[in-house]
């Protein structure tokens, strides 16, 4: 297990390396917002096979590793379609190609099955609607165990559950992080705490490193502490073009042209050659942004200040001696308690 | 030779050592939160100090009152609930964790519910708290026995130790394998667990403990293991720790509480109040 104090900090390319392995059950921690693009573009980089993919909802991300074909099976609720009807997207080009294997589930159901592998427990019982659909008829690669039906001990009642899922390696994107790996999140809280937690491997990409200071005087803020943590990775506009709460916005015009390029298997392999392997890291990326649609583009994106209120986590002392030496509780210095020990016969030699 | 000790300060030393490194460990109320802070102070600066409130890695800067005190220290570093800190010991992410003793039986397993009989009981002690799922799950639970006593039968089995001794425990199949009480620290001694039988044995006797003292307090025939050791003297770091850290508890709850009365009336006096009820 990860130390809690070692310094985790590396780059994308170590942890990845280092982390995710071909056969992987990998899941992606963001949901919607925020996604670890660079993460996953790195992975798609060193060229990683055969993951089982869960993802909560698939944006950007689920297509880019789908694309790159990185994916044998995948566990989800939503993905993304790109460009309406007439458009597509990799899990269909996929599907039709019969490459990629699928299980489809709700948003709550999913979730049940992260906040089971988080908790320690085997199964979860979920709301059990979807009995009446194809959502529970239709078994995918997951047979029999998409879902069990148990008699509820208390009431008899027939009980839809899930089992636990507690996939080998988690990649999610913060605001912030120390080098420890206590990573902190804020906005739409979705199930990215859970899909960490649930998880053997964490590997955090963050929009800034902090010192542990910082951590420490805002810990309503941790989603993931550090000792479950293997990586820290410090990736400024590492979402990008999906959005930072309190960094910058959907970049839109970006976000748009990667949907316009993913309808076909030709356009997003040509945008998939340009942004994902024509850049080697993150820097490389907006570099080459900065040089198709100049530096203003993205700036125009940064967040202005809407600071939370601070939270006092102060007390009234930090030590058990007030100013002048003397304990706060006895009234006395310490050699007057020593004295007061000798005269009890509390002391041993 | 070092300077004097009392006996809460060798005590709380002595549990202390039980933290490693890198630990993840979860803090019970009273002796063990001083062993915690000084064991991160002085051995095991690394180690993640958790209290099940769900206040995770903390720096205690004063001695905890109980195990919801985000005022002990200047911030933590994860602020979780209840449920997620019992859940993260449940799957095996809690290397240590400390509990006091009501009744103990020759396997480890307490009592801390009630004296006599469950109903009409002649003393109702606290009850299980977190006790009963830190033992189970906890890789390994460090006992401490002050006002406890030892027991043949408990008169309420509150958390499992060894059950039956042998194998039983982990043949239940209800505990991580391996995992269960590692030592019991009483006013006379350290006392450890065979690893075939399970049954406690006297491992080491605090220094001026003579061993009928410590057969006295224990109604069956105890063993006493052949290279019985006297626990190791602090050293006057350790001391010189708990002392300032928590001067409070090295006086012992009954000293110390005699003292803070005859300062706060004194106090009160000096502004011309009585001081009394």
């Amino acid at each position: 297990m990860a130390h809690p104090n070692d310094n985790k900090v590396m780059s994308a390319k170590e942890a990845v390396a280092r982390f995710v392995q071909d056969g992987d059950a990998l899941i992606i921690g963001n949901y919607t917002v925020g996604t670890c693009a660079e993460l996953v573009f790195e992975i798609c980089r060193q060229g990683r096979k055969h993951f089982t993919l869960y993802s909560q909802s698939g944006i950007l991300d689920v297509d880019v590793l789908i694309n790159a074909g990185c994916v044998d099976r995948l566990v989800t609720t939503y993905v993304m379609r790109s460009g309406g009807k007439k458009g597509g997207g990799a899990v269909e080009r996929a599907l039709q190609a019969g490459t990629l294997a699928m299980e489809d589930y709700t948003n709550f159901n999913y979730n049940a099955r992260l906040m089971a592998g988080m908790h320690g427990f085997t199964f979860m019982p979920v709301l059990e609607g979807v009995m009446a659909t194809d959502l529970f008829r239709k078994r995918g690669f997951m047979g029999d165990d998409k879902y069990r039906v148990i008699p509820c001990p208390y009431t008899g009642k027939q009980v839809l559950t899930v089992p636990a899922a507690n996939p080998d390696v988690c990649i999610v994107h913060v605001q912030r992080a120390d080098r420890h790996g206590n990573a902190q999140y804020w906005g739409a809280m979705g199930s990215v705490a859970a899909a960490a937690l649930c998880s053997k491997r964490i590997i955090v990409s963050c929009e800034e490193l902090v010192e542990h200071d910082v951590i420490q005087s805002s810990p309503h803020f941790t989603i993931i502490p550090a000792f479950r943590v293997d990586a820290v990775v410090q990736i400024p506009w590492g979402a990008h073009p999906t959005e930072v709460l309190g960094y910058y916005n959907q970049d839109s015009f970006f976000y748009g042209l990667f949907r316009q390029a993913n309808t076909t298997a030709d356009g997003a392999q040509a945008w998939m050659d340009e942004w994902v392997y024509g850049c080697p890291d993150r820097e490389a990326y907006r570099d080459r942004y900065a040089a198709r649609f100049g530096t203003g583009m993205m700036d125009k994106l940064r967040a202005k200040a809407f600071y939370s209120a601070p939270a006092n986590y102060g007390a009234a002392f930090t030590s058990v001696w007030d100013e002048t030496g003397r304990n706060r509780l006895l009234g006395l210095t310490l050699e007057e308690i020593e004295q007061k020990m000798a005269e009890r016969g509390l002391l041993h030699e | 030779m070092s300077k004097p000790y009392t006996l809460n300060e060798l005590l709380i030393i002595t549990c202390a050592k039980e933290i490693e490194d890198y630990q993840n460990v979860i803090l019970g109320v009273g002796l063990p939160t001083t062993a915690g802070a000084l064991a991160k102070a002085l051995f095991a600066p690394h180690a993640t100090l958790m209290m099940e409130s769900g206040i995770i890695d903390f720096e205690p800067l004063v001695p905890l009152h109980h195990i919801a005190d985000a005022h002990s220290c200047r911030g933590f570093s994860y602020a979780t609930d209840l449920f997620t800190a019992f859940t993260m010991t449940y799957r095996g992410f809690v290397d240590v964790c400390f509990l006091g003793v009501g009744q103990i039986d020759k396997f480890g397993n307490l009592n801390t519910t009630c004296i006599g009989d469950y109903d009409h009981p002649q003393l109702r002690l606290p009850g299980s708290g977190g006790a009963a799922d830190f033992i189970s799950y906890a890789k390994k639970t460090v006992l401490t026995l002050r006002g406890g006593q030892f027991v043949e039968k408990l008169d309420y089995f509150t958390s499992p130790g060894y059950l039956d001794g042998g194998d039983s425990r982990d043949r239940s199949g209800l505990f991580p394998q391996g995992s269960g009480p590692s030592m019991l620290l009483t006013t006379k001694g350290v006392f450890r667990f065979d690893d075939q039988t399970k049954e406690m044995y006297l491992a080491q006797i605090h220094p001026g403990v003579r061993l009928e003292d410590v057969r006295k307090q224990i109604p069956w025939e105890l063993k006493v293991s052949p290279e019985l050791t006297v626990t190791s003297r602090p050293t006057d770091a350790e001391i010189d720790f708990v002392r300032r850290f928590a001067p409070a508890e090295s006086l012992g709850r009954e000293a110390a509480t005699e003292l803070a009365i005859a300062h706060a009336v004194d106090r009160a006096q000096a502004r011309g109040k009585n001081g009394k009820d």
